[in-house]
This record gives C-alpha cells, sequence and structure tokens, in this order.
C-alpha cells in the first residue's frame, strides 16, 4: 500500500516536472533534425544515414560550422515509420529543439505526410531515403528537396537496361513480383509503361503483389516457377527481397529465371554478402563505389570507415552525407541560416556531391542524380560483391518531362 | 445537503480541468498546445470506448476501425469534396456510425473474449480494406493535404475548436450514461442474465450502446484529420485499438472522466519519452503492467477508495474498481 | 490449370499452414488451459529464431550446425517462458479479461524491444547446409528441401501432442483441466504446477517454430506483429484448446491463402478475417471446440 502511494506520488512529480523541460535554443548554432524510422522495418537504412550525417556534421563544425560560425547540433528521433507519429516528431523538433531543417524519412508515407508541415513552419524539409516520386512531383512545396533519385528515375533506368537485355537475349515474356505499397506500385506501373515504351515486344504475363512484410513467398515462387516466363521483373521492398532470395534459391530459381530489378543497396551487398545469388540484374541508389574517382567520395569512404571501424557506407550512409553538405551549400550561397533565404538559394542550386556536381532541378527541387544498373559480381577489392559492369543512367536520360510534371500539377488541382 | 451545493461539487472536477483547459495555450508554447490537442481528442476516443467497456462491461479490442471511418470520411469529403469542416464531422459520425451498426450487429451476439476477437478481427477487416483500396483512400500512402479552414489554422485556434467538440461530445455522452439508458447498460454489465429476465433485450441495448460509441469515436477520429494535415491506414491498426484500453484502465474505467485522464497521463509519457529514447515500447509495456497490476481500477479508482469523491451513487453502486460484473464470461 | 502447378502451390500453402500450426499450437493450448490468450506468443516464436541463429553462428563452420541449434533454441526459449510464467503470467490466472490482454500486450512490446536491444537492427541470415540446397522434384513440381523438415516437424509436433494428451498421465491431466480447472484442483493436483508446465510447454514448441523459421529467409525484427493475428485467427477457426482444430485451422489458413493470392491477391488477408469473423459468428467455439467453453 505504501509502495502504491510512493509510486502514484513520484508518478505525478514526474508529470509536473515535464512543463518544467524547455529547450531555449540560441540563435547561433544550427539545429538540424533528423526525423528517421529507428523502429520498423526501415531501421537498418534509418541508422545507416544517420551514422553518414554523423560524419559530414563532424567534418562541418570542425571547420567552426555552416559559414564558419554556426556549429551544427543534430537532434534526433524516431518516426517509427508511421506517418501521425511522423508528424508529431517533426513538430516536437521544430517547435521544441527549433531546428532550421529536417532529414526524413525512410518511408516515403512518412515523408509526404511530414511534407505540409515543414512548409507551414518553413523548416527546410529533405528526403534522403525514401525516393517515392509523390514527394517533388505534386503538391509543390518550396521546402522540400530530394537527394535520391526518384521511383521515376529509377523505374526508368531499370527498364533502359532491361530492354538492353531483353533485346540480346530474346526475351518475350515477363511476370512483375511488386511489394503491394506505394513505392512498389508506383515503381511497378513505371517500369511496365516505360517497357511497353522502349520494348514493345515485351508482354506482361501475370502481376503478383504480395504484401509489404510477406515472410512465407513460397507460393509466390511455386507460382513464378509454374508460368515460366522469361525474366521476373521485381520491385520488392529491401527485407522481403532477401525473404524471397533466401526463399526461392532451394527451388533452384534463380538458375532458371533471371531475376531482375530488385534494388540491391550496398546494405543488402554486404549484409547478404554470403547468400545472395550471383548474376542478379540489381538497381542501386548511390553505391560509393561508383565514384572512388571523385575525391569528395574517396574522402568521405575514408572518415567513415575510420569512424566505424572499417565498415563500408551503404547507399543511405553517402546520402545522408550529401544531404548535410549540400544544406551546407545552399546556406553558403544565401549567406545566412535563415530558412526563407536558404530555400531561394538552394533552388536551381548545383552543388558539389560525393556523386558528382549535380544540380537541384528548379522545377520539383529533385536532384539531378544517377540510378546505376549492374549485376552481381565478387570484387577482390571489397569482402562483399559489387554490381559488375555498372551502367549509371545519368538523370537527363531519366528524369520525368517538365510538360508531364506540369500536367500532373494542374490535374491534381482540379 | 443543499441542492446547490452537492450540484456544485458533483461537477467541482470537470469544471476545474475545463477551466484548466481553457487557460492551457496561454501559458505553455506552441508544442505542449499541440499534445494538449492531441490528449482531448485521444480522450475522446477513450470515452467513447469506455460505454462499451466501463459502462457495458465488454471488451472492444477494434474501437480504431471507426476512428478510423470518421477520419477517412472527414479527410475524403474535405480533400475530394471540398465540404467544410462543420458538415464532415457530423457526416463522419454517420458513417462510423454506419459502420458500428453492420458490424456491430454481429459483435453484440458474442460475449467476452469471443467479442474481444470479433471486435479484432473486424478492425483488421476495416484496416485492410483502406489499406488496400488504393484508388480512393490512398493506400498506405494515406490521406495528404487535409487543410483546416483558414481561421483554424494555428494550433490555438484548432485547440479551442477543439475543445468545444470534445466538450460537447463529453457533455452528450455523459447525459447518455446517466441517462435510464445508461443505467440500464450498468445493469447488463453487473449481470447480464438477470437483466434479460426483467425483459430488457439485452442484444438490442448492445447494439445501439455500440453504435453510440462508434459515432463517438468516428467524431474524435474526424478531428484527427485536419489536425494531423493527413490521415493514414495505421489509425485503423489493433495497435492503436489498443490505445483506448489503456487509457480507461489507467485513468479508471468506472468513473466518467477515467478515460481522459488516462489520455493525459498517457499522451504525455509518450512525448516525454520519446524524446530522449527509442525504446517507448519497452517503457510503455512496462507501465502497462505496472498500471495493471498495482493499481487496479486506474487512477480514479486509487483515489476513490480514499473517499475523496463520495457521492451517493457510487455508494449505492457498490462499485469495487476493477470489477467488471460476469466473472464466469468465457 | 496443370496438375504440377495446382500440386506446388499446394505444398507452398501446406507448408505455410503447417509453419502457423506451430505457432499457433502453443497458443491454443495455453488457452485451453489456462484462458489466457498469449499476446506475445509469436514474440517468443521470434525470439526462437534469433537464439537460434546465435546457436548456428557459434557452430558455423560444423555442416549439423543448423539441426543442433533448433533444439537448443527450442530449450533455451522454453527456459525463457518459464521465468516469464513464474514472473508475471503467474499473476494474471485470477484476473479480469482486459487484464489479462493488456499484460500479454505489454509482454509482446517488452519482449519486442528486448530483441532489437540484443540483436540490433540488423536482419540476420543463415547459411543452409548443403543437404538443403537444391530443390526436389515431386510429380514434376520443384519443391523446397528444407519444406519437408518443415513438414516432418509439424506432424510430428501434433503427433506428439495428440499422444501426450491422449495416452499419458500428464497429458490426461491437462486435458482434464480444459475442461474443468475446480474438479482438477479439488483432486489435489497441483493447478499452479500445471499451468507453469502447460505454458513452458507452449512456448518451447513456439521457440521450435522459431528455430525452424530461421532457416526459412531471414530473421527479422517485426516479424511478430505479422504474425500473430494469422496466429490468433488460425486458433478461432479450429478451435480454442483443440489440438485437431489448430491443425485444422492452420491448414485452411495456408491453403485459403496460397490460392487466394493467384486469383485475388489484394483480397487475400481479408479473406481470412472474412473466414474468422463467419466462424465467431456462427459457430464461436470453432470447428473443432466444445460448446462447454462457449
Amino acid at each position: 500500500m505504501k509502495f502504491k502511494k510512493v509510486f502514484i506520488g513520484v508518478f505525478a512529480l514526474l508529470i509536473a516536472g515535464i512543463f518544467c523541460v524547455s529547450s531555449v535554443q540560441a540563435a547561433d548554432p544550427y539545429n538540424l533534425g533528423v526525423a528517421l524510422g529507428f523502429t520498423g522495418t526501415g531501421t537498418l537504412y534509418s541508422k545507416d544515414q544517420m551514422e553518414g550525417i554523423q560524419v559530414a556534421v563532424d567534418e562541418i563544425n570542425k571547420q567552426g560550422g555552416f559559414l564558419k560560425q554556426h556549429p551544427v547540433k543534430v537532434f534526433q528521433q524516431d518516426t517509427q515509420t508511421k506517418p501521425d507519429v511522423g508528424v508529431r516528431t517533426v513538430k516536437d523538433l521544430i517547435l521544441r529543439d527549433k531546428v532550421r531543417a529536417v532529414i526524413n524519412d525512410y518511408s516515403s508515407a512518412v515523408a509526404v505526410a511530414v511534407k505540409p508541415i515543414c512548409r507551414e513552419y518553413k523548416v527546410i524539409h529533405i528526403a534522403a531515403i525514401s525516393n517515392s516520386e509523390n514527394i517533388t512531383k505534386i503538391n509543390y512545396s518550396p521546402y522540400t528537396f530530394q537527394v535520391v533519385p526518384n521511383s521515376y528515375m529509377q523505374a526508368k533506368a531499370a527498364s533502359y537496361a532491361v530492354a538492353q537485355l531483353a533485346q540480346k537475349k530474346g526475351w518475350k515474356e515477363y511476370v512483375t513480383l511488386a511489394s503491394d505499397y506505394e513505392w512498389g506500385r508506383s515503381t511497378q506501373e513505371e517500369v511496365v509503361t516505360d517497357l511497353k515504351k522502349v520494348a514493345p515486344f515485351l508482354k506482361v504475363k501475370k502481376e503478383l503483389w504480395p504484401k509489404l512484410g510477406e515472410t512465407q513467398f513460397a507460393s509466390f515462387v511455386t507460382s513464378i516457377m509454374s508460368m515460366k516466363p522469361d525474366f521476373v521483373y521485381a520491385c520488392l521492398a529491401s527485407k522481403d527481397n532477401v525473404t524471397f532470395t533466401e526463399q526461392a534459391k532451394p527451388y533452384g530459381f534463380f538458375d532458371k529465371i533471371p531475376y531482375v530489378g530488385s534494388m540491391q543497396s550496398v546494405t543488402e551487398l554486404i549484409t547478404e554478402a554470403k547468400t545472395m545469388p550471383r548474376g542478379l540484374v540489381a538497381i542501386s541508389r548511390a553505391p560509393f563505389f561508383a565514384h572512388m574517382d571523385i575525391p569528395m567520395m574517396a574522402n568521405f569512404v575514408k572518415n567513415y570507415r575510420a569512424k566505424y571501424n572499417g565498415k563500408y557506407p551503404s547507399d543511405w550512409a553517402v546520402m545522408g552525407y550529401d544531404a548535410v553538405y549540400a544544406l551546407k551549400q545552399g546556406v553558403e550561397k544565401a549567406g545566412s541560416i535563415d530558412n526563407d533565404k536558404v530555400k531561394d538559394a538552394m533552388k536551381g542550386l548545383s552543388v558539389d556531391l560525393t556523386r558528382g556536381k549535380l544540380q537541384f532541378r528548379p522545377i520539383d527541387n529533385q536532384l539531378r542524380c544517377s540510378s546505376y544498373v549492374g549485376i552481381v559480381r565478387d570484387d577482390p577489392k571489397y569482402p562483399f560483391p559489387i554490381l559488375a559492369e555498372l551502367i549509371e543512367i545519368k538523370a537527363a536520360d531519366s528524369e520525368r518531362p517538365e510538360a508531364e510534371i506540369v500536367a500532373a500539377r494542374q490535374a491534381e488541382k482540379k | 445537503m443543499d441542492k446547490k451545493n452537492s450540484f456544485l461539487k458533483r461537477f467541482r472536477l470537470p469544471a476545474g480541468l475545463f477551466f484548466v483547459a481553457l487557460i492551457l495555450p496561454l501559458v505553455v508554447s506552441e508544442f505542449w498546445v499541440h499534445v494538449f490537442t492531441e490528449i482531448i481528442i485521444l480522450g475522446l476516443f477513450a470515452a467513447a470506448f469506455n460505454l462499451i467497456f466501463g459502462y457495458m462491461g465488454q471488451l472492444s479490442f477494434g474501437q480504431a476501425a471507426y476512428y478510423g471511418i470518421g477520419a477517412y470520411t472527414t479527410g475524403l469529403l474535405m480533400v475530394k469534396l471540398q465540404w467544410p469542416i462543420f458538415v464532415c464531422l457530423p457526416a463522419s459520425m454517420i458513417t462510423a456510425g454506419l459502420g458500428a451498426l453492420i458490424l456491430g450487429y454481429f459483435c453484440v451476439k458474442l460475449r467476452g473474449i469471443y467479442f474481444a476477437i470479433l471486435t479484432m478481427a473486424f478492425g483488421q477487416f476495416v484496416f485492410f480494406i483502406i489499406f488496400q483500396w488504393y484508388s480512393f483512400t490512398g493506400g498506405d500512402n494515406g490521406l495528404q493535404g487535409i487543410n483546416p479552414p483558414m481561421w483554424l489554422f494555428k494550433a490555438n485556434a484548432y485547440y479551442y475548436f477543439s475543445l468545444a467538440v470534445v466538450t460537447i461530445g463529453m457533455v452528450l455522452l455523459y447525459f447518455i450514461t446517466e441517462s435510464p439508458f445508461g443505467y440500464t447498460l450498468k445493469a447488463i454489465r453487473d449481470n447480464t442474465e438477470r437483466t434479460e429476465f426483467i425483459g430488457i433485450n439485452v442484444q438490442r441495448y448492445m447494439l445501439i450502446n455500440f453504435v453510440i460509441s462508434g459515432m463517438f469515436c468516428g467524431l474524435a477520429g474526424a478531428l484527427w484529420g485536419p489536425f494531423n494535415r493527413s490521415v493514414a491506414p495505421d489509425l485503423c491498426s489493433w495497435q492503436h485499438s489498443g490505445h483506448p484500453v489503456f487509457m480507461a484502465v489507467m485513468g479508471g474505467p468506472h468513473h466518467f472522466l477515467g478515460p481522459m485522464i488516462g489520455s493525459v497521463i498517457f499522451t504525455f509519457l509518450n512525448a516525454f519519452v520519446t524524446g530522449f529514447t527509442e525504446y517507448w515500447p519497452l517503457v510503455s509495456g512496462l507501465v502497462m503492467i505496472i498500471v495493471v497490476l498495482l493499481m487496479p481500477g486506474g487512477l480514479f479508482g486509487i483515489i476513490k477508495s480514499k473517499g475523496y469523491f463520495e457521492t451517493k451513487s457510487v455508494v449505492l453502486e457498490g462499485n469495487n474498481p476493477g470489477d467488471t460484473g460476469d466473472k464466469n464470461n468465457e | 490449370m496443370e496438375f504440377t502447378f495446382l500440386f506446388s502451390q499446394f505444398m507452398s500453402g501446406l507448408t505455410y499452414g503447417l509453419m502457423l500450426f506451430l505457432v499457433a499450437s502453443g497458443l491454443s493450448l495455453i488457452f485451453g488451459v489456462m484462458n489466457i490468450l498469449n499476446f506475445a506468443h509469436a514474440t517468443f516464436w521470434l525470439i526462437g529464431a534469433y537464439i537460434c541463429f546465435t546457436f548456428w553462428s557459434l557452430m558455423e563452420a560444423h555442416q549439423f550446425a543448423l539441426w543442433v541449434s533448433i533444439p537448443l533454441a527450442a530449450l533455451a526459449t522454453a527456459a525463457f517462458g518459464w521465468v516469464c510464467e513464474v514472473v508475471l503470467i503467474k499473476r494474471i490466472y485470477k484476473r479480469e479479461l482486459h487484464e489479462q490482454l493488456l499484460i500479454t500486450y505489454a509482454m509482446a512490446l517488452i519482449l519486442g524491444d528486448l530483441i532489437k536491444i540484443i540483436w540490433g537492427p540488423t536482419d540476420r541470415l543463415i547459411v543452409r547446409p548443403p543437404i538443403i540446397q537444391q530443390p526436389l522434384h515431386l510429380f514434376g513440381a520443384p519443391i523446397d528441401s528444407y519444406f519437408i523438415f518443415v513438414i516432418l516437424i509439424g506432424f510430428t509436433v501434433a503427433i506428439g501432442l495428440w499422444w501426450f494428451l491422449k495416452y499419458t498421465k500428464y497429458g490426461h491431466i491437462v486435458k482434464a483441466a480444459v475442461f474443468s480447472r475446480e474438479m482438477v484442483g479439488a483432486l489435489g493436483i497441483p493447478i499452479p504446477k500445471i499451468y507453469t508446465w502447460v505454458f513452458t510447454l507452449g512456448i518451447f514448441i513456439a521457440g521450435l517454430a522459431g528455430g525452424v523459421q530461421s532457416a526459412i529467409g531471414s530473421v527479422t525484427l517485426g516479424m511478430d506483429t505479422n504474425i500473430i493475428i494469422q496466429a490468433f485467427c488460425v486458433v478461432v477457426i479450429g478451435g480454442f484448446g483443440s489440438l485437431m482444430g489448430t491443425l485444422v485451422g492452420s491448414l485452411i489458413v495456408g491453403e485459403v491463402f496460397s490460392f487466394a493470392i493467384l486469383y485475388w491477391p489484394d483480397g487475400a488477408m481479408v479473406l481470412i478475417f472474412v473466414i474468422t469473423a463467419a466462424i465467431l459468428i456462427v459457430r464461436p467455439w470453432g470447428l473443432f471446440g466444445t460448446p462447454l467453453r462457449a
């Protein structure tokens, strides 16, 4: 009984104490918010990105911070990969921690929900993992920037590569296997549309839609194998792709049916080094090995490995690093940390990043970055397989034409 | 006791809380105004849930379905048809009530754990429909661009608006619980068999109650959409259905304001804890265990046992904290 | 539709169904005897999978690594389950329904985070021993050879449990307790001890199932929330406390899912819930449960 009293008393005090938690920030530091899905499906990618961001912030702070006078202070929150939690945590970062920019999210659904919040509070919003085209195509916000090749660009790049392969190998029919969620759906739709244009001789035999987070793929494996298509085009979410690959291997799936289009970021190449079937035709967003000739990338890889026990940076770490540096260059162009000036400066800005000198396209704030397609193969330089015979498909060849974007925006206004 | 005095005494707690709620935005920062808006909306949700739980003695683990239906109704009406918010709120109550009518018709044939599981199954059913109907609801992407009218755009404005709606809702709910209908519900809770014997059509009462609860859950959901500027299928998940259960248990299911107080504590805790750790499930799980094991009857149950709220109805009903009547329900 | 195709879908459904059976049988047993709906059951399953991975990674170099890790994981999970029962579950047998549900739900949350703290967010992958790396061919359809093992384990557990309940003294006591715990208690048999061991047995099966699952694809966080609702559906359809019911229920869910994804992929999950709801409405005690408990 007494324990109960004490407990309740402490509890009540705790609650009262919450009011006393204040967070007044001096005008000097640049508060950077990182709201990613640290719990949920995106945990691994989010943690990787946090590491990349940290390397960038450390480097910048060594020089004194943004404009050499505003040290960057990072505030981290977990969006739990849920849109309403994402909205709440971003509000928290903006109102309590007074962040000026937020890097968000793993999930496109969360990023899209956070967009209007950042716009209302005039906070810069950079998407560095999720890549749904909807983040930039419609509901344009001058505060939201995308440093990842978006779903349209990736799909177009993939179709370009697939069309070439199909011609070479005489493929005719294919099956699509896409995770039933926004990214999976939009990517699959794009690919099918593109392939109709660039490889009209190809026909879709069947569309399969496993649910996101599917753990039992056996039925899908057997049904595909029974259909005997010339190849499978896959748009599975990363974890599901692993599950599928593991479950399909014992059926001899990969010996019989070419598996094309899965996204194998450096994360997958490293974690599945022992088990990934070699010869997969995979697509990637920001593999470090594609740009080791660029000094900024080589430097980043060196610093990252030094900080994290020789680990190689994944695509998410690279893009987190790029996001911070893009922001830095925006601040430098604006000459101030005032958000409205920075957002105006960043519009159409060309920035020097690990992936080269790239421009933010003015019409949608999409970074004109490349997509990468290659064949999974071992490489003596690294303890994991990489994408060999790498084709870098530049933004100019894969971005959506501006006219279509204008049309889409007019359509949604109605 | 003087009639006027006892009236004031009886309502001193809700009046006090309302007064505090009124002046809150004047003393706390904008972030906390957002948190309090969330608290009162979820509090209404929990209070509506409690109609079925505390007052009728059945555990519904799927009320989030009606909350979600309400949220999506308002969302869809505002985004696709640009209806004003004043029309959307009652519309949400109607759609949520309809949903509760259809699904509740089946639920009220069951009791105890079967009732709980069926409500959960129906909750998942609604979740998957919203999730899969990509073309209409936006699927897992949710619906964005739910913007409240200009005069409600600012945090304080929306807070007061929500406060007004929630207060009206709570007052209506209170009248329902204190009406003969409400007392019949308590009789059903305390001894279903006997209530049948005196000629009450228990199933019909349960269904009516289920629909009322659904309507107010829908109203809460309707407030949520414009507040958040978006809705997502997650609002219907079984995990979300668990929140009002926890709030009601924590605040005390046998006091009308219990669920609202539970919402205050739970939401506060959530906002506070997620500020410095990613292990919120761990913390919330521990808190849940402590509350359930050590605080039966919730916060109000403990306060009541000290005799702070001596009203005639408490003594007459012989309400024991944690007692939901029929212990033999299987 | 050619026979080979239908057969391989059938086999997939059978495997999936038996996996569900392994997860749900413990759940059904625990509910049947103690009336506790263990929300955390799938989380114990996931713990079993992770523990199996850890054991495997210690013995990686050896061929028998996987086969030894699975039973070890089952034992370790059972031990952990025993601890949970003694510390927490024991206190809620006499509690109200809502309290029991909240406690097991809270346990699921806590254990889920515990997994994250111990093993971190990285996916864990077991490399299969060569014996199960190549597919078998049955009636012209390729079958994952590991699934033969899964099917064997599934039927072994089913037969083992059946034999236990029907032919052993302890099994008789457990069956009696399902019907009337008061009478069993009145006969001088210590009910609390029975409960502890039944719970441990249930978790043992869950751990075993987790170990088996660990070689089918990767082990990741969140797999538990995915499967717990399906396990509930299985137990509802089959009937709480009925072994035969759980087996039949899992096979139904497995096959319905396997064929639904071909014809109505969007609605496969919805269909399962519709069936579950229908059973609850028409026959709440499930296909093989007994009305006594309704």
